[in-house]
């Protein structure tokens, strides 16, 4: 009698289990200048594998590997390392930095892992390689420079000085920003380099103050651009402040306080609440109560996930078959619109949305003040 | 014989217990042969057997050495598919081999070194530029890593020589900082974003591919593992060598008493810079095949917390023992990777075990023998 | 290059080696006292720093918002916090190993102060981020030209040049000092002579760490942030700086401070396309003037036992 009952409850407990569980990656910055992005970007990649668990219909059961790359290519290349030599992980949802990105590319083709991009927008990462692990959702830097470039030009900023990051990523944004402006007409009064963790740009700010520009174009993330931003005030440079999407974060208005104020910035993609499926992706993350909000980037990151988790549904936990898989993603339905992977898996997102600083909170150009003449930008502009 | 036979054992137990840190998958499990780990050393220290144990192994040196290669061959043949359990093995290969470099500095030569990862980080980097530029053979980069390395250290040699103590800390923790600033403002050398190297190649043989001879399947790492573990049985030789050898006894008697050595008539500077620049060559080397093998080097790969770790390494297995750094090694790579709940505060746990040990066993897990002038009979 | 710009890079190596000078001083008060290096130092300015910005988040969670309090407050607090720290390093880590290789006692503090900065980044909220520094000082200043004097730079550099002013009063004018002086000079007698030796010590590091406190406040009020990390290089500089200028001399020390920060800005401006640059420019330029003259630029006062 007791070993049918305990014969029927392991029968019961394995047909339960009967979904094998597939591990895939999520790489981000967790911790670091950047974290508020890389958290967000994790929570959404989550909420994702969540909800595909919750999903009766669903053929596997996923469990997401989190792993830290701390922006820091050294650290990116090992987690990389970590999980494409790990053979239970069948691909990733990987990378935020773009410096990260740019060097774990290799890593990846190595083991042979799928990879989708959720926020890197280095070019280089899809189109400076053949290999056909690497893939992205979000747009490239090309086209968010374009759009400044032109912003800047029909506001009447003719005149600009440029601190970029010395990474690929900084020299990215300054290469794309320089080539477009200059196109429109606009004159780059001085172009410096500094490093990602540099503390102190008092001597380049001196420099910029004596040639007057009327703004300051910024290719780098959130860590220095709060602490140029900050040293501006201190030297009394007076002049517009202009990021790109490394900057398009809270943790920037929250270290700069009031100094953020009339701040501008540019990022491919719409804001999430006027994305797609935006709204019931909004509602789902509130109801899962993370503590950290998805920022500008997690409708990406959830959108990637989702496609891995696709792709996996259909050819099972095989990374040459996930691979052959990606390769046909033509007007995929998401999240983030329609994704269409092209020979180089690069995805094309056509909106640029013109961001400014205003009352603490990052408001779109249209939507502001700024643009309906009630308020004018630091340089009266 | 009986004694070889228990040795024999001996050692198969601990590399089964390495087999099972490294393929556990489980936390708990982790934590209980850890747990284990720590419970077996307490024991043997409080029982003193492990003195009695060090002396064994000396007495029979070759047959000890030869056990423990052994012994990691056998263990890498056993994980031939874990890719991940081989790069682990090869790490602590590697960062035993650079130590023992800094171990001829700093255990024999008392040239403290705290740019220990900078000389890693040139052979790294010589070895990504002349594999990316020219078409030298793999082997010969290894080498020329060493040879740079060794060179880079010149740079510093009259600074050290003329200084003691601590400002001879000071010149190489200013080193360590310039030279990372350095790679990264330099974008000759790639800057932060860093450098790539292809694959290694020697010979014929591929070291991306993986390893099928007939029916025997393994990962790529394995090759790794054999180029390290050949590394490491030379460079640890070359160390035993010098210590046993009238080289050895100088660089002793330099590091006791600078001016009582001088005053016997040693030529202090001399062997001073005999220990950097021999340490360096192998910290060289180290790094160059450290660099083939991740296939990537950035300036951050190479910072003063890195520096420290090589020092932690170095003290808490004991200055000047080359066994006892191999174990301090194995610890400081395998643990924080496996327990991964400690992976965030693994900098805090070393430091804060290095001063616990500076405090009440300043001479390290296993110290330095006393050196036998006598041969002892078997 | 016009006298404005000139004027701009003047005042912020003044800044630079105001703070640089706070923290040499501190080495050199322990080095005198004990012939040891304290390389922990660096990391009790930022845990200094960290502690102003604790008292001030408390503060003003509770309301208060006068800047004058909150200046009071967080130098206070960073103060105390770093003098005990101070003290406590002394008596646990420091004091111990004193008989020890003097290189044990370089490692065992380069290590502390490794436990105190992954302290801070592991267990201060947000530790491992950049934290907002509060600006408590006046903003405003005055324009001349392309010069931008600011009124919190001339209070930091004033009040930072009285606090050395007064810690040399304290040196050379107190019985406290004149206690300081003899074990400084020769710890044995000193001891035959009555002085509490363990008290000279702990009242040293507990001044010295102060004045830590002190630099970390400052750096923090000057860029407006402090993280984790910033302890570590404000260390080593202000170690080297010690060194020039010749451990256990004061004056050497501040001397020091201000010649690092000058070849910093020297750097800075020799080499416009790449201000990082200015680090390697610095280091490598103590580590040849080590090399020409091992005991520092005005030498130490030390004998050494054969």
């Amino acid at each position: 009698m007791r070993l049918a009952a305990a014969a029927s409850i392991a029968l019961l407990s394995f047909s339960a289990a009967a979904k094998d569980t597939v591990r895939i990656a999520f790489v981000g910055p967790l911790t670091g200048g950047n974290s508020a992005i890389g958290l967000g970007g994790r929570n959404s990649a989550d909420l994702a594998v969540r909800l595909r668990n919750g999903d009766a219909k669903a053929k596997y059961q996923y469990d997401l590997v989190v792993l830290d790359d701390e922006c820091k290519p050294d650290a990116g290349v090992q987690v990389a390392t970590k999980a494409g030599s790990d053979r239970g992980v069948v691909g990733g949802v990987t990378h935020y930095c773009s410096v990260v990105a740019m060097a774990t590319v290799d890593t990846y083709h190595r083991f042979g892992l799928p990879v989708i991009v959720w926020g890197a927008v280095l070019p280089d990462i899809t189109y400076a390689n053949d290999f056909k692990e690497i893939h992205r959702v979000n747009g490239t830097m090309i086209n968010q420079n374009q759009t400044n470039a032109k912003f800047m030009a029909e506001h009447g900023f003719k005149k600009v000085a440029v601190i970029h990051d010395t990474t690929d990523y900084g020299k990215g944004h300054n290469k794309y920003f320089t080539q477009f402006f200059q196109k429109e007409g606009g004159q780059i009064l001085s172009t410096f380099g500094v490093t990602a963790d540099q503390q102190d740009f008092t001597a380049e700010l001196t420099q910029i103050k004596a040639q007057n520009p009327e703004a300051l174009y910024f290719g780098g993330l959130t860590p220095i651009g709060v602490r140029i931003r900050a040293q501006m005030d201190k030297l009394g440079l007076k002049t517009q402040f202009d990021g790109t999407s490394g900057i398009v974060n809270d943790d920037f208005i929250k270290a700069l306080g009031p100094l953020a104020e009339g701040a501008l910035a540019f990022r491919e993609g719409a804001p999430a609440e006027k994305l797609p499926g935006g709204k019931q992706f909004l509602a789902d993350y509130q109801k899962q109560g993370y503590s950290n909000p998805p920022e500008a980037y997690g409708p990406f990151a959830y959108a990637a996930a989702v496609l891995l988790m696709d792709a996996i549904e259909k050819t099972g936990p095989d990374r040459k078959k996930i691979i052959a898989e990606l390769k046909n993603v033509k007007d995929r339905d998401s999240i983030v619109g329609k994704i269409t992977f092209d020979d180089h898996g690069q995805n094309t997102v056509p909106a640029i949305t013109r961001y400014v600083v205003q009352d603490g909170k990052w408001v779109t150009w249209e939507d502001s003040e700024y643009a309906a003449g009630k308020r004018k930008l630091p340089t009266g502009k | 014989m009986r004694s070889r036979g228990a040795a024999v054992a001996l050692t198969a137990a601990v590399t089964a217990f390495v087999w099972g840190l490294l393929r556990a998958e489980s936390q708990s499990a982790i934590a209980a042969l850890l747990a284990l780990a720590v419970a077996a050393g307490f024991v043997l220290l409080k029982t003193r057997w492990l003195d009695p144990l060090a002396g064994a192994a000396l007495a029979n040196e070759r047959f000890a050495q030869g056990l423990a290669v052994a012994s990691v061959a056998a263990l890498a043949l056993v994980l031939r598919d874990d890719d991940f359990a081989l790069l682990l093995v090869t790490r602590v290969l590697i960062v035993i081999v650079a130590c023992l470099g800094l171990n001829v500095q700093f255990g024999y030569a008392g040239v403290v070194n705290f740019a220990g990862a900078s000389f890693f980080g040139v052979g790294g980097y010589t070895a990504a530029v002349l594999a990316r530029a020219t078409g030298l053979p793999h082997v010969l980069i290894l080498l020329a890593g060493g040879v740079t390395a060794a060179l880079t250290g010149t740079v510093l040699l009259l600074p050290i020589l003329r200084t003691r103590g601590h400002y001879a800390a000071l010149i190489t923790i200013a080193f360590a900082l310039l030279f990372r600033t350095f790679l990264e403002v330099n974008d000759a050398l790639g800057g932060p974003q860093g450098l790539k190297l292809g694959e290694m190649r020697i010979g014929p043989i591929r070291f991306n591919d993986p390893v099928g001879i007939g029916p025997f399947e393994g990962s790529f790492y394995l090759k790794y593992v054999a180029v390290a573990l050949i590394l490491l049985a030379l460079a640890f030789a070359l160390v035993l060598r010098l210590e046993r050898s009238w080289i050895g006894l100088a660089l002793d008697a330099v590091r006791i008493d600078e001016i009582a050595a001088a005053s016997f008539g040693l030529d202090v500077a001399r062997w001073k810079i005999a220990a950097f620049t021999i340490g360096n060559f192998v910290i060289g080397v180290a790094g160059a095949l450290s660099a083939f093998m991740i296939g990537f080097i950035a300036p951050n790969n190479y910072t003063f917390a890195e520096s420290l770790i090589f020092v932690s390494v170095l003290l808490l297995g004991g200055i000047g023992n080359p066994w006892g750094l191999s174990l301090a090694a194995a610890i400081v790579i395998l643990v924080p990777e496996k327990l991964q709940v400690i992976q965030e505060y693994r900098f805090l746990m070393f430091a804060t075990l290095v001063v616990l040990v500076l405090l009440f066993r300043p001479v390290g897990l296993l110290p330095r023998p006393l050196r036998r002038l006598v041969e002892r009979s078997p | 290059m016009s006298v404005d710009v000139v004027a701009q890079y003047v005042m912020n190596g003044a800044m630079l080696g105001m703070m640089y000078a706070l923290v040499a001083v501190g080495f050199t008060l322990f080095f005198g006292v004990l012939d040891i290096i304290q390389f922990s130092h660096g990391d009790v300015v930022t845990v200094g720093a960290f502690a102003g910005l604790a008292a001030w988040t408390l503060l003003t969670a509770s309301g208060v918002t006068s800047a004058g309090v909150l200046l009071l407050a967080v130098t206070g607090a960073a103060a105390a916090v770093t003098a005990l720290l101070g003290v406590g390093v002394a008596r646990f880590i420091v004091l111990p190993v004193k008989s020890a290789p003097q290189l044990n006692v370089l490692l065992v503090t380069l290590m502390g102060g490794t436990v105190l900065r992954e302290c801070l980044r592991l267990f201060y909220p947000g530790g491992s981020q950049p934290k907002l520094f509060p600006a408590l000082l006046p903003t405003s200043g005055w324009t001349f030209g392309r010069f931008f004097l600011r009124f919190d730079n001339v209070i930091l550099l004033v009040s930072g040049a009285l606090l050395i002013a007064g810690t040399h009063l304290l040196i050379t004018r107190t019985r406290l000092g004149l206690a300081i002086r003899a074990v400084a000079q020769d710890e044995e007698t000193a001891r035959t002579m009555g002085i509490d030796f363990r008290r000279v010590v702990l009242v040293t590091f507990a001044l010295g760490s102060a004045l830590a406190a002190f630099a970390g406040v400052m750096d923090g009020l000057y860029y407006n942030e402090v993280f984790f990390g910033m302890g570590l290089l404000l260390g080593v500089i202000g170690f080297a700086a010690a060194i020039l200028g010749g451990l256990g001399n004061m004056y050497g020390a501040i001397v020091g401070g201000f010649l690092f920060a000058a070849l910093q800005t020297v750097g800075a401006v020799a080499l416009p396309f790449a201000s990082a640059y200015k680090d390697v420019f610095a280091f490598a330029v103590v580590i040849v003037l080590m090399a020409i003259r091992p005991t520092g630029l005005i030498g130490e006062r030390a004998s050494e036992r054969v």
